[in-house]
């Protein structure tokens, strides 16, 4: 069994990409007067998360990397290093990616860590790079043992989750409108992914996709861009602070404290920290779910169209 | 990519995309154009509790807003704005205006650029919930 595959770690060396890109994206943006905005303190926020994640990579990666390696050795499987075992590695892990996107957003603990990538009112290039530095304690990396036990190299795997996360890179941005008819129907776009930032409503846990947006066509959350409902951008409640820290473990932090309230029960302690972000033991807060049925209520003629609740 | 050449690229990329961004022109932060905006800025984040009446500040940069459920405020968030109501704020009075300390990790303190006026007269209006 092969234990000693190095693969190169894709993300560092596309740091040089991905500053030209945003300075591309700036100089297409000043200079054109459209397809996008920038601000100081929200890029150099989302720039310092980025750097924080690789950071917590350096520091926490280990975790993982052993959780993987454990089950490498116990798996009898091996399917090599060939390009078509990376090619279909690459697909099963943007699967992947999507069940965990889509726990990263249905399940409160998972959301205390992906929840800072939504956290900018903005959408550009930096706002890509606005990633988690708790990742780890989601323990969302058991979603992957399936792909190791079934002899997928863990270096493999890695690699190919890099790619994924580099293709993610040049879909937040507004200075690409709609790709071609084709492209849109198969991969994940700047359009789609621009519905997945949105606070709208109707946009709210819909396009969950990493790189192939038939995911979402294929589970039921896909949700278009709709050019009467142009996607805002942010949290529900938006932050009052660019602090890093605040931002990297403000929902942590609200988890803690709605966990440890007086007078609750072992099981609403629980949901706490697994129900949808928003749950809360006396129905005071609002979840997505709740958020969409408010928003047609007041607005009946919209009831039933892409991303919102059917007719009763 | 080695750390000796990855650390010196994040640290000049990030301190060098910023001053770029300032230079620009890209520091400057939100302005609340009338009593709708503020409203609308308002709603945007408390859809339930609109505001029955707005107080704009002088420039423009922040707005006391009255709703049944008490008072609330929004300031700028750097081009953009947030809101939030003043439930247990405590507040203090600055040399260039109110300082507001709430018990939110996600909106710890704001620091509200007020003419004397309004530094006086503001800290009554938000008294409502405190």
């Amino acid at each position: 069994m092969s234990d000693q595959i190095t693969f190169p770690d894709v993300v560092s060396w596309a740091v040089p990409f991905f500053i030209a890109a945003i300075l591309i994206e700036l100089l297409w943006i000043v200079t054109k007067g459209r397809g996008g905005r920038y601000e100081t303190r929200d890029a150099l926020t989302s720039l310092i998360l980025g750097a924080g994640n690789v950071a917590s990579g350096l520091v926490l990666g280990f975790i993982a990397y052993g959780f993987f390696m454990a089950l490498w050795a116990i798996t009898p499987l091996d399917l090599g290093t060939y390009w078509w075992v990376i090619a279909v590695c690459f697909v099963l892990d943007d699967l992947r990616y999507y069940w965990v996107h889509r726990f990263g957003h249905r399940i409160r603990w998972v959301w205390a860590s992906h929840v800072n990538h939504h956290s900018s009112q903005h959408y550009n290039l930096t706002t890509a790079l606005r990633q988690t530095w708790t990742g780890t304690f989601t323990f969302m990396m058991v979603v992957r043992a399936p792909l190791i036990l079934l002899g997928f190299h863990p270096a493999i795997v890695l690699f190919c989750g890099g790619l994924n996360l580099i293709y993610q890179f040049w879909i937040h941005t507004e200075a690409i409108g709609k790709m071609p008819r084709w492209f849109e129907a198969v991969m994940n776009t700047p359009s789609h992914h621009r519905v997945h930032h949105g606070r709208n409503p109707r946009y709210l846990d819909s396009n969950y996709a990493g790189v192939f947006i038939i995911w979402d066509k294929m589970f039921g959350t896909f949700v278009p861009e709709l050019e009467a409902d142009k996607p805002r951008y942010g949290l529900v409640h938006n932050l009052g602070t660019f602090n890093p820290m605040r931002v990297a473990f403000h929902e942590w932090v609200g988890i803690f404290r709605d966990v440890i309230q007086p007078g609750l029960t072992l099981r609403e302690r629980l949901l706490y920290c697994i129900a949808p972000p928003g749950w809360s033991h006396d129905g005071s807060r609002d979840t997505s779910d709740t958020i969409k049925q408010k928003y047609v209520e007041k607005t009946p003629a919209a009831r039933g169209s892409p991303g919102l609740p059917p007719a009763e | 990519m080695p750390l000796g050449i990855l650390l010196p690229l994040v640290i000049c990329g990030i301190a060098g995309i910023a001053v770029l961004l300032h230079v620009l022109g890209r520091s400057k932060p939100a302005s609340l154009v009338d009593e709708h905006a503020a409203r609308a800025a308002w709603s945007d984040e408390f859809p339930d509790d609109p505001a029955t009446t707005v107080v704009l500040s002088h420039d423009h940069r922040a707005a006391l807003l009255q709703t049944r459920k008490g008072p609330g405020l929004v300031w700028p968030m750097g081009a953009d704005t947030t809101a939030r109501f003043l439930t247990d704020a405590k507040i203090t009075q600055t040399t260039t205006g109110l300082r507001i300390d709430l018990p939110d990790y996600t909106a710890p303190h704001i620091d509200l650029r007020l003419d004397p006026d309004e530094a006086r007269r503001w800290p009554a209006l938000m008294e409502q919930s405190i």
